[in-house]
């Protein structure tokens, strides 16, 4: 099993959760359990922004401090102040924008969440985007979008590779990539930079996620890429204003 | 690797509808070897999802060749004529210790009347049952119990998206057991169970070769549970059980 830390981890989030309410969501809750499992940043987002304010919450990640990379949210159900909370949280130095479309009740087809991606993609910021890829994927093909969906189950890989091979920014969070050869399967098909490792801590356990990464039969390129290089490319090459 | 046996009293042999290069019984051998996994209970795929006659036949040979393998043989309430047939069949091999029901492929909820009228043609035989639970259908467990008092029955996945009524459930029936086989991982679910459910009642499923071990040893390595009741949930309560002990310490030993 390797032992080398896993640089980023695409999923993690703070502040409350109604659901859950008996988790341990502050900053420094999350912070210690990333630390434990060897994981050395995360992008993480703000629960208030998906369950109920975008802007507090966005401010909210924005104090999440160390050990985390910022990820901005907008309301789904209220697009029509998308355009000013994504100029003032990318003036604050966010990078990527989480879209919590079915908590919120958004489906990929309504008008304001194609009003938010094609905004979010217009700032050059990186959608890691919830839900099922079989229906999420349009709203992102054909424009030479780079994305990440967090949701990619082992179960619909096919039609992940399916896109994959035609979109060369497609990329899939390995959480629920969990069949024994499914992490695997990507990269053999379309390469370690359409993967990279998420957790969904705290609000999953973290460790199924972790130690199906280190048990992962990849070369040290393909494991280095997935724990940390695609991710920090995504970031990097987002396109400039 | 733990420094005592594991049984997986929830594993597949055989392959599946979705894109996994998986089904060879190698691939059962290779997870077990590399997560320390001594013995697995297993049924075959095809009987979950389609042919419940065909897949246990063919799992029978498997079985026959893989000793580190026991089996399920698979009811399909909708036919429980065969399912007499398969117990017959196979009473007195070895090969199988337990009996497998899905709800979702033959399209029967557990308060269905032919879940009924399969549990009470199991009873008969004082059968150990994994079945497939989702939701608040694990609810309806322990009325089928109290109505069939030879049984035992495991709630597969403990009952997935709601953990928190598999443990009500199981906490005043002693004769349901919950093991947390599942790819949705909420966060706390086998500590949630372990603090309400009495240890004797904790087993250890995988859901291999379908899913990697690596999800259900990582829910219960994030309990952090006491050294007594890990080892209880990782195989002793499945060799009292199954009467695994002996061939799982060998196993164990062999490695």
């Amino acid at each position: 099993m390797r032992a080398e830390p896993i640089r980023y981890d695409c999923d993690t989030l703070c502040g409350t959760w109604p659901a859950r309410a008996e988790l341990d969501f502050r900053p420094e809750a999350v912070r210690a359990k990333l630390t434990a499992a060897g994981i050395e940043t995360g992008l993480v987002c703000s629960g208030r922004g998906a369950w109920f304010d975008d802007i507090d919450g966005n401010t909210e990640t924005l104090a999440a401090g160390p050990g985390f990379v910022p990820v901005g949210t907008i309301n789904l159900r209220h697009a029509l102040r998308a355009e000013a909370e994504l100029d003032r949280i990318r003036a604050a130095g966010v990078r990527a924008v989480r879209l919590f479309g079915p908590l919120q009740g958004c489906e990929p087809v309504f008008p304001g969440y194609r009003h938010v991606v094609d905004e979010v993609l217009a700032r050059g910021l990186l959608p890691l985007v919830e839900g099922d890829i079989r229906s999420c994927w349009p709203a992102f093909a054909d424009r030479g979008a780079r994305v990440v969906f967090l949701d990619v189950h082992a179960y619909h890989l096919a039609d992940f590779v399916l896109l994959a091979r035609r979109e060369p920014g497609f990329v899939a969070s390995t959480r629920l990539l969990n069949a024994p050869d499914s992490i695997e399967t990507v990269v053999g098909e379309v390469g370690a930079g359409h993967l990279t490792f998420g957790s969904r801590t705290p609000l999953h356990d973290t460790s199924p996620a972790v130690l199906r990464m280190r048990h992962a039969r990849l070369s040290d390129a393909d494991w280095a890429a997935v724990t940390g290089g695609t991710l920090e490319a995504l970031l990097k090459n987002r396109v400039k204003p | 690797m733990k420094n005592h046996p594991v049984i997986d009293v929830h594993g597949h042999w055989g392959p599946w509808f979705f894109a996994m290069d998986i089904g060879d019984v190698a691939e059962n051998l290779r997870v077990m070897d590399e997560w320390g996994i001594s013995l697995q209970i297993v049924s075959a795929s095809e009987a979950v999802t389609y042919d419940a006659p065909g897949g246990n036949a063919r799992l029978a040979e498997i079985l026959a060749a893989n000793p580190r393998l026991r089996g399920y043989l698979v009811a399909n309430p909708n036919d429980p004529a065969a399912t007499e047939a398969d117990l017959r069949r196979y009473a007195g091999t070895g090969l199988f210790c337990g009996v497998k029901i899905h709800t979702g492929y033959p399209r029967r909820e557990i308060s269905s009347p032919q879940m009924r009228d399969t549990f009470a043609l199991l009873n008969e035989y004082a059968a150990t049952i994994l079945i497939h639970t989702w939701g608040g259908d694990v609810l309806d467990l322990p009325g089928l119990l109290a109505a069939n008092p030879r049984l035992r029955v495991i709630a597969a996945h403990m009952g997935a998206n709601r953990w928190d009524l598999a443990a009500e459930a199981a906490r005043d029936c002693d004769r349901l057991y919950l093991e947390p086989s599942c790819s949705i991982t909420d966060a706390g679910q086998v500590a949630h169970v372990a603090a309400r459910v009495p240890a004797g009642q904790l087993l250890f499923g995988t859901d291999a070769t379908l899913i990697d071990p690596a999800v259900s040893f990582g829910q219960v390595e994030d309990a952090a549970l006491d050294p007594a009741t890990a080892e209880a949930l990782y195989w002793r309560n499945a060799a009292a059980l199954f009467d695994l002990a002996a061939p799982a310490e060998a196993a164990y030993a062999a490695r």
